[in-house]
């Protein structure tokens, strides 16, 4: 498996609600979709998810409902709600930023 | 939004607990299976070691499902449930204490409980009736007066068959008491006379055959009646078989034909009935209860057209006005026919319903409500001191606790929860408290001639008001000790020297200050409690102008609207009771018997204006005179002093000249010298004037608390139709109820049909004094209960400094101070203490006690008798409880005090 870094804190909450503004989910869908968008190179402990999920639920940022998996089992779907998606808008612009400020800055010690 | 978010997903998990944790297994356990399904394809696992790596990639499922659980807002209940586990076993390590707090924590609430279930009940509960709040009153309001309840059939009928405006409207009487015949024995019923769309309009179902209904409401109607719920159940223990029955109503048969819904008593808060009946049927008690145009003896109610305003209702009410009040016009004077043309038909909400208790008890009821809230506060205080107390011997525990990581919000919170548990247990045995104690006041508020009834029973306005008590006072004791003692530092704490001096000094000086704020308190209560305590001590010893001890009073008629059903006529009935009399006389025990029309205190009156030829006396509505009509030998029955002229006699007739004998009042008030004899005055219905042939001090007329009016007492033997003395005054040298049944025995050998009805003159007196008397026991309890806890506190304060300023006396003592001087330097913090509390208190009584005003009797709010013996009571019990423990302070030994340290 490719070398993978380790989640900053904070960013989990940003990549759940990025993978879920995608298209709802279950969680490991959401799982599946963060793997997929980042191209694996970031680990997430599996079950870190969840608390993660129901946190975003309980801010009004998730609306989950439960429904049926492509296999056919009950299992539980998170959509983004309007709250979601305005957070999800305001935290990518905030790591934008950070991201510069960190780019520049490194790049700065380097030369 | 967020917020909303956050509630409703909060209330999910805490309401839906096991849901909310299967859905979460059900979910883990889905990603686990999808999982392992992925591993099978892609990896080519076994099943079962597919299972094994999802699990191991997922890491501990309880870590993290308790963290989604914290992620809920779930953590704070959880840790709730845990401290109030803690709560309740501090609680019973330390019974003595939890006892103390739980059970007057108990008796507080229960006592608030208690009253609000009265306010509850009388003042803020809607009509246990369909749609109550579109109900309406319908009043008269007379041009430039106050609006009256009261209606005559006459105008009865006319608004119900003039009115567009109701979509139902309904006529009753307030309950009256039926002699109800069942198998020769004759008891008194609550008796209800309705109209014929009473039940339909306040929507009131039959809990068993069918209710009172339009069609049974006409003249001439056949006499049918309906069962209370309560009453069929007591008295037919709910046999089906009362249906169809014929019961005796003031002798009267009556058939049953139903039974109304439980819980229903009627539209007047603070009655209740056991029969209903048409008001058509009323007619078969005194045929002029529907005829009269003078008896205002119904009460009106409706539900207004749905869509119509209640401008709309009254202005189009006040359009039919004119004609409704023409068509029942009783006769009377111009001006007075006048008066009744241009009075209005008027209409007010009425939800609630009326009610004569509300209005004479609304106030007490407030009163008593802010007495018993500052008890509790006083009690509170006495907690909050005790649990600041065990919460410094609880010092190393709390520290501890702290070192281990525990934020102070924490230990605040788990603190708060030990106090509030404290006084939810208290609330909970309160709320059987006050279920006892509400219905003993009730029962104490109740007379024979005015049973009470209140419907008691929980709603969720009391049971949110306990509650909010229990977590209000809860908060009050446990918060200042919490905060107190978590604010000590960790080293002191731990190290647990006796004398952290500045803490301990902190703690004292807010242990006086609440001391002082509970002296300010309860001498507020105590002087309210003496104005209404001698309030009631001064009625009752009053100079009524009659000795009301030992006579029997008979009541030998039968009531105003039931007449007719005593067979004997009037002019026969005079000889009759004549004979009556001159038998009881007769008796042994007896000393003398006399004949009245209605007695001191009774439920008769009857005033009328009177007008006199002396130039500047009374004229109109000022020279209304109360009158009575009496037989000779009644005032020195009553031993009331005739203080000039003559008593009536054999030579008082009919055919002889009309003469009265009046009171001081009315000979003072009309012929300004107090001297009235031979002097006339005319009554309106009398063509000749009547002359004074004496005058008889002053005496009580109906009620105990209204001045004495003018009063006129003619001879019976002259009195008109309607004016017959028919009740009895008995005086006697032996108890006079004993002389009941020899009474009843004469009565039936000389007029079989005479309903008979006897209680004592002393009786009559107290049952006037109810509200006085409830009133000032209460409040003088409440006064010294907020008293004796006021000094329990002031003794707690004062142990605990004498206490710990041990050593402080010790080294005095050995440096020469005298027993004198350490007794003088503790009673100096009492007197500072006691000044303090003694003017803050007065300050606020002078504001609080003017809202007793309208309660009190024979004297000023500002009475300074009662406030001087207040002041003084307090100061006394206040040395008494600092000198205990100021006493211990001059008996420490100093060595030992030295050697403790």
């Amino acid at each position: 498996m490719a070398q993978q870094a380790d989640l900053l804190p904070g960013t989990l909450d940003l990549l759940i609600l990025k993978a879920v503004s995608l298209g709802a989910q279950h969680g490991y869908g959401v799982l599946l979709r963060i793997e997929q968008i980042t191209g694996g190179a970031l680990a997430i402990e599996q079950g870190a998810l969840y608390p993660a999920l129901y946190r975003l639920e309980h801010q009004g940022l998730l609306d989950p409902e439960w429904g049926t998996s492509d296999n056919n089992r009950r299992a539980k779907f998170y959509r983004i709600t309007a709250a979601g998606r305005r957070r999800l808008k305001a935290e990518t612009e905030r790591w934008n930023r950070t991201a510069l400020a960190m780019n520049t800055a490194l790049r700065a010690e380097e030369a | 939004m967020a917020l909303l978010a956050r509630m409703r997903s909060w209330w999910r998990s805490v309401f839906h607990r096991s849901a909310m944790e299967r859905n979460m297994s059900e979910e883990l356990q889905f990603h686990l299976a999808c999982r392992a399904h992925d591993l099978v394809e892609r990896r080519g696992l076994t099943p079962d070691e597919a299972m094994r790596v999802a699990r191991l990639e997922f890491g501990s499922i309880e870590k993290y499902k308790e963290e989604g659980r914290a992620s809920l807002g779930l953590e704070l209940l959880d840790q709730l449930h845990g401290d109030v586990r803690y709560a309740l076993r501090m609680l019973g390590r330390n019974k003595v204490f939890g006892a103390a707090a739980v059970i007057t924590l108990a008796l507080g609430i229960g006592a608030n409980t208690a009253i609000f279930s009265l306010i509850d009940a009388v003042m803020l509960r809607l009509l246990p009736i369909d749609k109550p709040e579109q109900l309406v009153t319908v009043l008269l309001q007379e041009p430039k007066g106050k609006a009256g309840d009261g209606f005559t059939n006459a105008l009865w009928e006319a608004i119900r068959d003039q009115q567009d405006v109701f979509s139902g409207v309904f006529a009753w009487s307030t309950p009256k008491p039926f002699e109800l015949g069942r198998g020769g024995i004759v008891q008194a019923v609550r008796g209800l006379m309705v109209s014929g769309n009473y039940f339909a309009t306040l929507g009131v179902a039959p809990a068993a055959g069918r209710l009172i209904a339009e069609a049974d409401d006409r003249r001439g109607c056949p006499a049918v009646a309906v069962l209370s719920h309560s009453f069929w159940q007591t008295h037919f223990a709910g046999a089906p078989g009362a249906l169809g029955s014929s019961i005796s109503l003031n002798r009267q048969i009556f058939q049953v034909v139903g039974v109304s819904a439980p819980r229903f008593f009627g539209v007047e808060v603070g009655k209740t009935f056991d029969v209903a009946i048409p008001l058509c049927a009323s007619a078969l008690f005194d045929r002029r209860n529907l005829d009269s145009r003078f008896r205002w003896w119904l009460r009106i109610m409706g539900r207004p057209r749905l869509g119509l305003t209640s401008d709309q209702l009254a202005r189009r009410l006040e359009l039919l006005s004119p004609s409704i009040m023409s068509a029942a016009l009783p006769g009377g004077d111009a001006a007075r026919r006048e008066r009744f043309l241009r009075t209005i038909v008027v209409a007010t909400p009425a939800s609630r319903g009326p009610s004569e208790l509300r209005r004479v008890f609304g106030e007490p009821l407030m009163m008593l409500m802010a007495m018993v809230a500052f008890v509790l506060l006083i009690a509170c205080a006495n907690i909050a001191g005790l649990m600041l107390a065990r919460a410094s011997t609880r010092a190393k525990e709390i520290a501890i606790r702290n070192a281990l990581g525990a934020s102070r919000g924490r230990l605040i919170r788990q603190m708060l929860t030990e106090s509030i548990v404290v006084s939810v247990v208290g609330a909970g045995l309160g709320l059987l408290f006050a279920r006892w104690s509400a219905a003993l006041l009730v029962r104490e508020l109740a007379t024979a001639r005015n049973p009470i009834f209140i419907d008691l029973s929980l709603d969720w306005r009391v049971l949110g008001f306990t509650a909010a008590a229990a977590i209000v006072t809860g908060s009050v004791i446990g918060l200042m000790p919490a905060v107190r003692s978590t604010r000590m530092s960790l080293i002191a704490a731990i190290k647990s020297s006796p004398s952290a001096g500045s803490e301990r000094r902190a703690r004292l000086r807010a242990g006086r200050w609440i001391v002082a704020g509970q002296i300010a308190l309860s001498l507020v209560l105590v002087i309210g409690g003496g104005l209404l305590l001698r309030t009631f001590i001064t009625l009752l010893t009053l100079d009524m102008g009659f000795d009301r001890s030992n006579v029997l009073v008979v009541i030998a008629k039968a009531p105003w609207f039931a007449a007719d059903i005593v067979k004997m006529p009037p002019e026969q009935r005079s000889a009759a009771n004549d004979e009556v009399v001159a038998r009881v006389r007769a008796l042994p025990g007896v000393l003398s018997v006399a004949r009245a029309f209605t007695t001191p205190i009774g439920d008769d009156n009857w005033f009328t204006n009177i007008s006199v030829d002396t130039p500047g006396a009374p004229s109109g509505d000022q020279a209304s005179v109360s009158f009575n009509f009496v037989t000779p030998g009644y005032f020195s029955t009553l031993r009331t002093p005739l203080v000039a002229g003559r008593d009536f006699d054999a030579r008082d007739t009919k055919q002889s000249v009309p003469v009265a004998i009046v009171n001081e009042t009315l000979a003072r008030r009309f012929f300004s010298d107090a001297n009235g004899i031979g002097k006339r005055f005319r009554k309106p219905d009398r063509p000749i004037p009547i002359e004074i042939v004496g005058i008889v001090k002053d005496s009580k007329y109906q009620f105990v608390r209204e001045p004495i009016p003018p009063t006129a007492f003619l001879p019976a033997s002259q009195a008109p139709r309607g004016g017959e003395a028919e009740e009895f005054v008995v005086r006697t040298s032996i108890v006079s109820s004993g002389l009941i049944p020899e009474i009843q025995r004469i009565a039936a050998q000389v007029n079989p049909d005479l309903p008979l009805e006897f209680h004592t003159l002393a009786e009559q007196v107290d049952d006037d004094l109810v509200q006085e008397r409830l009133l000032g026991t209460l409040a003088g309890f409440f006064g010294v209960l907020a008293l004796a806890l006021a000094m329990i506190g002031l003794y707690g304060v004062l142990s605990y400094l004498v206490t710990h300023r041990q050593i402080e006396f010790g080294i005095r003592m050995a440096l020469g101070a005298t027993r004198a001087s350490i007794l003088r330097l503790v009673m100096r913090d009492v007197l500072l203490v006691l000044a303090t509390g003694v003017v803050v208190g007065l300050a606020a009584a002078r504001v609080s006690v003017t809202l007793l005003q309208k309660m009190l009797f024979g004297l000023q709010p500002d009475d300074a008798a009662t406030t001087a013996i207040s002041v003084a009571l307090l100061s006394m019990m206040a040395l008494a409880a600092g000198y205990l423990p100021a006493r211990r302070a001059t008996r420490v030994d100093p060595m030992i005090a030295l050697r403790s340290e």
